[in-house]
C-alpha cells in the first residue's frame, strides 16, 4: 500500500448501522469517501462504498487446478513411469489410489495460494505498519470514515457538516 | 435489514457493548499471569518433562520398550494417534462447517476450539514420529527419491496418504486459525502499552487496518477456506480410517469406516471442546460469552454424533452377521465376548449410552454433568480405537499365535507426554492470545445479545492511550 | 444491501391449473405409451439385445459370476438357466422397483429436510417450507407400488425369495443365503416394508397437520411440537434409512454386503430430494409464485446441492476405493459385474452416474452467480435427478434382470410415468395450503434472509 499523504477528514461513528446508512447518503451528496475502517465486517459496506467485487476466487480456482495437476503428475510419473511397480495387484498407474493425495494437494495449493494472494492484494505483511492510520479506536469499538480532502471538490466545512448530519459523533482532521 | 426470530434464545448475556467485548477478552492477554495459570502451567510442564524422559528413552532404546508383540504389532501408539487426530476435528468443524451453516453460537468458541485442534494434531503427529522409532528418518515419508535408485515412496499406501492428509490438515487449519486471529491481534496491538507487545502483536497483525475492502476480501476468503476445510476435515479422518479399512484384517476392512470415523472424531472433539471451554469460561470469567445456550447446543451435537456412531456400531455388527463371512463375524463376536469384552462394553457404554442422557433438557443444561459426560465420551472414544485396533489383531488366523497386549511404562509414559504437550500449548495459547474471537462476537452481538445497551459502541477503556492519543484526535467543532 | 429489496406478500395460493393437470396427464400418457411399446418390443424378442447379441457370452458371464458368488459350479449352471428364464415381465417389475424405490426416497427426504431444519432451528428455509412438506404425500402411492411389485414380481427380483436356497442338501441350497434367513424372509421383509411406510407417512401427516394448524391459529406451540416430532423422525429415519436401503436395494445382490450401503443410499436420496425441492421452487417462481424466495435462498439451495453432490461422491468413492483396494472376491464381484458383467452393458450407466452426479453439478454450481440463475439451477437439478435415477438403476438392475437389462422405451416410459405422477402429487399438495407458512415463527427471519 502506498504511503498516505495529504489532509484527511476523519468521521468517527458509534454504530455500525449508522455508518452503513451514512455511506450512500454521503456519496449521494457528492462526498468521495476514501475508506471506512471498522472493528468487524459490516455486511454490504463494501458494496455501498462502490468497491468492486473481489476476484480472489478466480485466483483460488487456478491454484486449485495447479495443485490437482501437480499431484497427478507427481504420482503418475513416479509410480508409473520413473519406477513402475505393481503393488497390491494393481496397475502401476492406478488412479483410484491417487485420488486422496490429489484431493489433499488441491486443497493445500488452493488454501495457501489464496491466502498469499489475499496478503499481497491487501498490502498485509509483517512490519507493514503498526497503527491504524486514522483512529486507533477503529479496531476496538468505533467506525471510522476517512475522506481525502485533496480528492474532494467540496470544502472542509461542507464535508464536516455532511459527516455530522450523517451521524458521525466526532469529526477530526488528520494530516500526513 | 437483518431480522432475528423471537423464538431464538439469546446467546450473549450481560448487555455487552463493543468496548466491553474488547475489554473482557483482552484483559487476560494484557494482565500478568494469574496464580492459577502459573500452577496449571507448572503442572503441565512437569507432566511434559516426565513424558519427554519416557519418549527420549523410547527413542534411545528402541520401540522394543513398548508392549507390542508379533501378533499385536500396533496398539497404543496408533490408538493414541487416532484419538488425538479425532479430537483435532472439532475445531475445524466449528470454524468451517458451522460458518457455512451460519451458526452464530460458534463465534464464542471457535477460537479456542481451533487452537485445540492444532494442538491435538501436533500431539497426533508426535505419535507418528514415535512410531518411526528413528524420527531422524522422518523425511523418508516425503516423496523424495531413495538413495539407492529412483525408488519413490509408495503412493498406493494409505500411510503415505496420511502423511499428506495430516500435513495438509495441520497447515491449512493453522492458516485458517491465523487468519481469524489477525483482526484480534490488531486490536491488542492498538491497545498495547509496552513496546515489546506492540512489536510482537504488531508483527503478527501484519498491519491490519480493518478497512471495508480488506474486510470484504477477508470474509470472502474465510468462506472459501471454510468450504475447503469442510471436505478436508472429512478427508483426514477418512484417510486415517483407511489405514485400517484398506487392509484385509477382519474387523478393519469395512466400508462404513470413513464416515463413521469422521462422526466419531467430531463426537470426541466436541467433548474435548466442552471440557476446555467449561474450565476456560470460569477461569477467565467468560460466562456472559459462553452461556448455557452454547453448552446445550454443543451437547446436542454430542448426542447427534454419538447416535451416528451408535448406528455405525450396530450396522457393522449386523453386516458382520449378514455377510456370512465367518472371520468377520468372529471378529465382532470376539469383541463383545472375548478377553477384551471390558474394552468393548466400556466403549459401548461411554459412546452410545452416555450421550443419550442428554435427551433430558435438565441434564444437558447442567454444567457438572456436561463436564462429566464429556470426560466419559473421551474415555469411550479412546476405547473405541483400542477395540478396533487391538481386538482385531489379537486373534490371529492361527490360534497358536493368539496373544494379548499389555502396555508397558513407556506406552503409558509416551501417552502422558502428549497430555503434557497438549496442555502446555493450550495454556500458552490461553494466556497470550485472545481465547474468544472478538471481531466475530462483536459482529453478532446485535442479533444475539439478551439485552442491548443504549449505545452499542460503549466507551473504550482508555488504558494508557492518553499518552498515545494523537493530537489530531480533537473534535473539530 | 438488504433493505434494498421489498418483501412481497406472504398471502399466496398455488393454483393447480387445468392446463398444468392436462400437461402432466399427457406426460404420463406418453410415458405409459412408451412402456407399452417397450413391453411389446421386449415380449417379441426385439428387446433384450443382450440375449440376442451376446447370448453365449452372457451365459458364460452368468455362470462365472454365479460360480464366484456361490462357489459351486452346479449352482452356477442353475443360476444361468434361471437368468434365461427371466422374461420381459421381470424387466417390468425391475423398472417398477427402481422407480418405486427412487421416488420413495425423494418423498421421504422432504420429511427429512423439514425435520433437520426444525432440529437445527434453521430460519432461512421457513419461506419455502411448503415445498419439502409436499413431497411425502407420494409415499402411499410408491409404497403400494413397492408392495405390489414385491408380491407379484418379488420372485424375479429377489434371489433370496427362492425356497430351494434354504433346503439343506437340496440342489439349490446356498449356505450363505440360508444364513441370512433370520433377516431375509418374506413375512419379516413385508412387515418391515409396511412399517417403514407407516412410520414415515404417519409422522409426516402429524407434522403436516401441525403446520396447517399453525397457519390458522399461530403461536409458537406448533413450532415447539414440530421440533419434537422432527427429532423423533430423525431417530426413526436414522435407523430405517439404513435398513430400508439394505432391504430395497442391497438384498437384491443377495450375497453381497457393504456396511456403507445404508448411508450411501441415504446420500443418494438426499441430494436427489434437494434437487427436486430446488427445481420445484424455481418452477414455482417462474410461474409467478414464491416471489418472497430471494436470490439468497436460491444460492443456499444451490450450495446444498453442490455440497451434497460432493458428499454423495465422497461416500460412493470411499465405498468403491475400499472394495477396489482390498480386492476380496465376495465384495469386488459387485463392481466387476457392473464393469464387465452382462456384456459390459452396465459400464455406461455406471460412468454416467458419476458424471451427472458429480462432475456436472460440481462444475456448473461452482461460481457464485450460477446458484441463483434459474436456468443453470434447473440444468443442475435435472442432472442430479436423472443422475440419481441412474444410480439406482445401476444398483438394482444388474442383480435383478442382469443381461436382459436395457435402457429403452420401457425404462424411460416408467421414469416418465413416475415423474408425472410425483409432480401431480406435489402440485395437489401445494394447492391445499397457503404457499408460505404465514405463522411460522422463523418466517420474518427467512423473508429477510440475506447473505449478500
Amino acid at each position: 500500500m502506498a504511503e498516505l499523504s495529504g489532509k484527511y477528514l476523519v468521521g468517527v461513528y458509534d454504530d455500525d448501522d449508522t455508518v452503513l446508512h451514512a455511506v450512500p447518503k454521503l456519496r449521494k451528496a457528492g462526498v468521495k469517501i476514501k475508506e471506512v475502517y471498522s472493528p468487524f465486517p459490516i455486511h454490504g459496506l463494501d458494496e455501498a462504498l462502490g468497491h468492486p467485487r473481489t476476484r480472489i476466487g478466480i485466483a483460488a480456482f487456478m491454484f486449485g487446478v495447479t495443485g490437482c495437476c501437480v499431484a497427478l503428475t507427481l504420482m503418475i510419473w513416479t509410480m508409473g513411469i520413473d519406477w513402475p511397480m505393481i503393488i497390491g495387484g494393481k496397475d502401476p498407474i492406478s488412479i483410484p489410489n491417487y485420488i486422496p493425495i490429489t484431493f489433499e494437494l488441491t486443497v493445500l495449493f488452493t488454501a495457501f495460494g489464496m491466502v498469499i494472494t489475499f496478503f499481497i492484494s491487501n498490502g498485509l505483511g509483517p512490519g507493514t505498519h503498526f497503527h491504524p492510520r486514522f483512529d486507533v479506536r477503529s479496531t476496538d469499538n468505533k467506525f471510522v470514515m476517512a475522506i481525502d480532502l485533496g480528492r474532494n471538490s467540496m470544502s472542509e466545512e461542507e464535508i464536516s457538516r455532511a459527516l455530522r448530519d450523517s451521524g458521525a459523533e466526532e469529526v477530526n482532521i488528520k494530516q500526513f | 435489514m437483518h431480522v432475528t426470530s423471537p423464538v431464538r434464545e439469546p446467546l450473549i448475556q450481560g448487555g455487552k457493548t463493543y468496548a466491553d467485548v474488547t475489554e473482557d477478552i483482552c484483559r487476560h492477554v494484557e494482565a500478568a499471569p494469574t496464580k492459577e495459570w502459573k500452577i496449571a502451567f507448572g503442572i503441565s510442564l512437569v507432566v511434559l518433562a516426565y513424558g519427554s524422559v519416557c519418549l527420549a528413552w523410547t527413542w534411545w532404546e528402541g520401540l522394543g520398550v513398548w508392549g507390542l508383540n508379533k501378533t499385536v504389532g500396533w496398539a497404543w501408539d496408533i490408538t493414541n494417534f487416532v484419538w488425538w487426530v479425532g479430537i483435532g476435528h472439532a475445531g475445524t468443524l466449528i470454524s468451517a462447517i458451522l460458518l457455512l451453516f451460519r451458526q452464530k453460537w460458534r463465534t464464542s468458541i471457535n477460537r479456542a476450539a481451533e487452537a485445540m485442534t492444532i494442538f491435538a494434531v501436533i500431539c497426533a503427529a508426535s505419535f507418528i514420529l514415535m512410531h518411526m522409532g528413528r524420527p531422524w528418518m522422518a523425511y523418508w515419508a516425503l516423496p523424495l527419491p531413495n538413495a539407492f535408485g529412483s525408488l519413490w515412496v509408495n503412493f498406493n499406501s494409505p500411510l503415505v496418504w496420511d502423511v499428506f492428509a495430516i500435513s495438509t490438515y495441520f497447515s491449512v487449519s493453522l492458516v485458517f486459525w491465523y487468519i481469524g486471529l489477525i483482526p484480534d491481534l490488531a486490536t491488542i496491538r492498538d491497545r498495547a502499552t509496552s513496546k515489546i507487545s506492540r512489536l510482537m502483536y504488531g508483527t503478527f497483525a501484519m498491519g491490519w487496518d480493518g478497512s471495508a475492502k480488506t474486510w470484504a476480501r477477508y470474509e470472502y476468503i474465510s468462506l472459501i477456506l471454510a468450504g475447503l476445510s469442510t471436505p478436508l476435515v472429512l478427508s483426514v479422518h477418512t484417510i486415517v480410517s483407511m489405514d485400517f479399512a484398506t487392509s484385509v484384517i477382519p474387523g478393519w476392512h469395512t466400508t462404513i469406516f470413513p464416515p463413521y470415523f469422521v462422526a466419531g472424531a467430531i463426537f470426541s472433539g466436541f467433548a474435548m471442546v466442552q471440557n476446555l471451554m467449561l474450565i476456560t469460561r470460569v477461569v477467565y470469567k467468560l460466562e456472559d460469552y459462553i452461556t448455557l445456550e452454547h453448552i446445550e447446543t454443543m451437547n446436542k451435537v454430542i448426542t447427534l454424533t454419538g447416535s451416528v456412531v451408535g448406528v455405525a456400531y450396530i450396522t457393522e455388527f449386523f453386516i458382520a452377521w449378514y455377510g456370512g463371512v465367518e472371520y468377520e463375524y468372529y471378529a465382532f463376536f470376539n469383541r463383545m465376548t472375548g478377553p477384551y469384552w471390558w474394552a468393548y462394553w466400556a466403549m459401548m457404554t461411554c459412546n452410545v449410552i452416555s450421550p443419550q442422557l442428554f435427551w433430558s433438557r435438565k441434564l444437558r443444561r447442567s454444567i457438572t454433568f456436561t463436564f462429566f459426560i464429556s470426560v466419559v465420551v473421551n474415555i469411550g472414544m479412546w476405547f473405541e480405537r483400542f477395540v478396533i485396533i487391538v481386538t482385531s489383531l489379537h486373534r490371529d488366523y492361527i490360534p497358536s499365535s493368539w496373544a494379548m497386549f499389555s502396555p508397558t511404562r513407556y506406552d503409558i509414559g509416551d501417552y502422558i507426554f502428549s497430555f503434557g504437550l497438549f496442555f502446555t500449548l493450550f495454556l500458552l495459547f490461553s494466556k497470550y492470545l485472545p481465547v474468544v474471537n472478538m471481531a466475530e462476537v462483536k459482529a453478532v452481538i446485535r442479533s444475539t445479545s439478551a439485552q442491548l445497551p443504549a449505545k452499542i459502541a460503549g466507551v473504550a477503556k482508555v488504558r494508557q492511550r492518553g499518552a498515545a492519543e494523537p493530537a489530531y484526535n480533537k473534535d473539530q467543532e | 444491501m438488504a433493505s434494498g429489496h421489498s418483501i412481497p406478500s406472504i398471502e399466496e395460493r398455488f393454483e393447480f391449473t387445468s392446463g398444468a393437470k392436462r400437461n402432466l396427464l399427457i406426460g404420463g400418457g406418453v410415458g405409459l405409451a412408451l412402456v407399452l411399446l417397450g413391453a411389446y418390443l421386449a415380449a417379441n424378442g426385439g428387446g433384450g439385445h443382450e440375449v440376442a447379441a451376446h447370448g453365449a457370452e452372457h451365459a458364460a458371464q452368468a455362470a462365472g459370476h454365479a460360480a464366484a458368488e456361490h462357489g459351486g459350479a452346479s449352482h452356477g449352471a442353475a443360476a444361468a438357466e434361471g437368468h434365461h428364464a427371466k422374461s420381459w415381465v421381470a424387466r417390468i417389475w425391475a423398472n417398477l422397483w427402481v422407480n418405486g424405490v427412487y421416488f420413495t426416497g425423494i418423498s421421504v427426504v422432504g420429511m427429512f429436510f423439514i425435520s433437520y431444519n426444525y432440529l437445527a432451528q434453521a430460519g432461512w428455509s421457513a419461506v419455502f417450507k411448503r415445498v419439502p412438506e409436499a413431497l411425502p404425500a407420494f409415499l402411499p402411492f410408491s409404497g403400494a407400488v413397492l408392495l405390489i411389485t414385491f408380491f407379484f414380481g418379488g420372485h424375479d427380483l429377489f434371489h433370496w425369495t427362492h425356497e430351494g436356497l434354504y433346503e439343506v442338501g437340496g440342489a439349490e441350497y446356498d449356505a450363505i443365503i440360508a444364513g441370512k434367513k433370520g433377516y431375509l424372509n418374506t413375512p419379516f421383509f413385508v412387515g418391515r416394508l409396511v412399517l417403514y411406510f407407516a412410520l414415515w407417512y404417519g409422522m409426516w401427516r402429524v407434522i403436516r397437520n401441525l403446520s396447517l394448524q399453525e397457519d390458522e391459529i399461530g403461536g409458537t406451540e406448533f413450532y415447539e411440537k414440530s421440533i419434537r416430532l422432527g427429532t423423533a423422525f430423525l431417530v426413526v429415519f436414522g435407523v430405517t434409512s439404513s435398513t430400508s436401503a439394505w432391504d430395497f436395494v442391497m438384498s437384491i445382490d443377495t450375497h453381497w454386503f457393504s456396511t456403507m450401503f445404508g448411508w450411501y443410499t441415504l446420500a443418494s436420496w438426499h441430494v436427489a430430494g434437494l434437487a427436486v425441492i430446488t427445481l420445484t421452487i424455481v418452477m414455482l417462481r417462474e410461474r409467478g409464485y414464491l416471489r418472497a424466495v430471494n436470490s439468497s435462498h436460491l444460492r443456499d439451495l444451490g450450495k446444498f446441492i453442490f455440497a451434497f453432490s460432493i458428499f454423495w461422491t465422497y461416500v460412493w468413492f470411499a465405498q468403491f476405493l475400499l472394495i477396489y483396494y482390498a480386492n476380496l472376491p465376495e465384495e469386488t464381484i459387485y463392481f466387476i459385474e457392473r464393469f464387465r458383467g452382462h456384456g459390459g452393458f452396465y459400464k455406461a450407466p455406471f460412468f454416467i452416474t458419476l458424471f451427472l452426479n458429480f462432475f456436472f453439478p460440481f462444475l456448473v454450481l461452482m461460481t457464485r452467480d450460477s446458484k441463483f440463475t434459474h436456468s443453470i439451477l434447473k440444468v443442475a437439478c435435472w442432472s442430479v435427478i436423472i443422475g440419481h435415477y441412474f444410480d439406482f438403476y445401476t444398483n438394482i438392475m444388474p442383480g435383478s434382470v442382469g443381461a436382459s437389462g436395457e435402457l429403452g422405451p420401457l425404462e424411460w416410459g416408467f421414469f416418465l410415468v413416475f415423474l408425472c405422477a410425483f409432480a401431480y402429487s406435489i402440485a395437489s399438495q401445494l394447492e391445499k395450503a397457503n404457499l408460505i407458512p404465514r405463522n411460522h415463527p422463523m418466517l420474518e427471519e427467512s423473508l429477510h434472509h440475506d447473505i449478500a
